[in-house]
């Protein structure tokens, strides 16, 4: 356990208080993974700072083109929420995927991207809702594709003491699916997971994402398949190539959950069975 | 440890107090409360024998810290009564169904399900497998929880 964890009560506070704070220190928001961690010995931080009821980050908000979903917005509150369900068709179809329903009430989006762990479903999901993610450190701002955010399993882009204020996915209508395949149908740890936005009209894709967990050292934009696909049919022969092209592009590992050649031949069937339910 | 000034909710009684900032969810309601009814099992968010309801929905205080109850309201399996003060009817029908053997896993069943009762009274069955997934039970075998858990749906809207 650290020795201390500061909970501020605003954003200001929060800045205004860093300074004073032991200097290792990290955020922690639902703690289900930062506890765990903790729980098997595995964090040494002095401090933690909770940000988990931050008002500023706790809101779903819709502008005219796009959905900002804060980083300590509860994965159950997702779940439930409308314009999330319209918006983000792959995130929708993710979450009953994610962990279990009482880790849902405690977990949130922005620690599943913070932890940066390759077989995150929430991030999956939201690399292939085409999202960008919004950072703070004090008064300066800025803005990354979300795909970049991730350097290498369980690293990120985030400077010290930079915090995830959320996630902004544009208003674009499309359709969602999420495949997963872990040692059981409901919470497990992914072996792979194939995550697919598209735009489909009369028949044909007119954009496609697609985004993987555990088959990379990150959670992957596979960004030639994605654009492969743009314009094409959707048919059995499309969802074949694409199941062809899609093993090409990761680079699984073989570990305690799977094994590599496993791994790369899943993302092949769990695509197509996406581009199925997506033609569907 | 620097302390911190928790204000909460603790099955219906208000409680302020002192705690060391660093205090788990589960060590404060065990020890600092002395509630025994939530179990330590996993310690890693697996088994749900420590779920407790924070503002009415079940998380694990396994993986919570006590400052993360600030400004909340808890309920732990002590908190869930009947409407006449005695058993709840959760309590009454896993002890119909047998749903209980060793114990250890069923005031985390019992408040995973009413979690789920209390947000979807019509629960369908594949409703309540799909809310029971993070609760391991090693001796009953599922069947008779989830019978017993129809049965306080049923007796709850007839």
């Amino acid at each position: 356990m650290p020795e201390f964890i500061a909970k501020p009560a605003s954003l200001k506070e929060l800045w205004k208080q860093l300074p004073s704070l032991p200097s290792s220190r990290r955020y922690l928001a639902g703690g289900t993974d930062l506890v765990t961690a903790d729980n098997a010995g595995a964090d040494h931080s002095g401090c933690w700072i909770d940000i988990g009821d931050l008002p500023e980050l706790r809101a779903v908000k819709e502008t005219a083109s796009s959905l900002f979903i804060g980083s300590a917005v509860k994965i159950s509150e997702l779940e439930r929420s409308a314009p999330v369900r319209k918006w983000c068709p792959v995130l929708s179809a993710a979450i009953p995927h994610f962990a279990s329903p009482s880790l849902r009430n405690m977990a949130t989006l922005g620690g599943n991207a913070a932890n940066a762990s390759p077989c995150a479903d929430g991030v999956c999901a939201l690399v292939a809702e085409d999202a960008s993610v919004l950072l703070a450190l004090k008064d300066a701002r800025r803005r990354l594709p979300l795909k970049d955010l991730f350097t290498g399993p369980k690293r990120t882009a985030l400077k010290r003491d930079e915090l995830i204020l959320g996630f902004e996915v544009p208003k674009r209508p499309h359709a969602g699916a999420y495949f997963k395949l872990g040692p059981r149908a409901r919470f497990g740890i992914s072996k792979a997971a194939v995550a697919l936005a598209a735009e489909i009209s009369g028949g044909r894709v007119k954009r496609a994402a697609v985004a993987l967990g555990s088959v990379a050292p990150v959670p992957l934009y596979a960004a030639r398949t994605s654009a492969w696909l743009a314009g094409r049919e959707l048919s059995p022969e499309t969802a074949a190539e694409a199941a062809e092209l899609i093993k090409s592009e990761v680079s699984p590992i073989t570990d305690a959950r799977s094994e590599a050649a496993y791994r790369r031949e899943m993302c092949g069937v769990l695509l197509s069975r996406a581009l199925e339910s997506a033609a569907a | 440890m620097r302390p911190f000034a928790l204000k909460c909710k603790v099955n219906g009684l208000a409680i302020e107090r002192e705690i060391p900032s660093s205090r788990s969810l589960l060590d404060f309601i065990r020890e600092d409360l002395g509630l025994k009814g939530t179990k330590e099992g996993c310690g890693e968010g697996e088994c749900g024998a420590c779920l407790v309801l924070l503002d009415g929905k079940a998380v694990n205080s396994c993986l919570m810290m006590a400052v993360q109850l600030h400004g909340k309201e808890l309920v732990t399996i002590e908190g869930l009564k009947g409407r006449d003060g005695g058993l709840h009817a959760l309590q009454k029908t896993f002890m119909e169904e047998g749903a209980v053997q060793c114990g250890f896993c069923t005031p985390g069943l019992i408040i995973a399900s009413e979690a789920l009762l209390r947000r979807k009274p019509d629960a369908t069955l594949e409703d309540i497998k799909q809310e029971l997934t993070g609760n391991l039970c090693r001796c009953t075998g599922y069947e008779k929880v989830l019978s017993a858990v129809e049965k306080a749906r049923d007796n709850r809207n007839a």
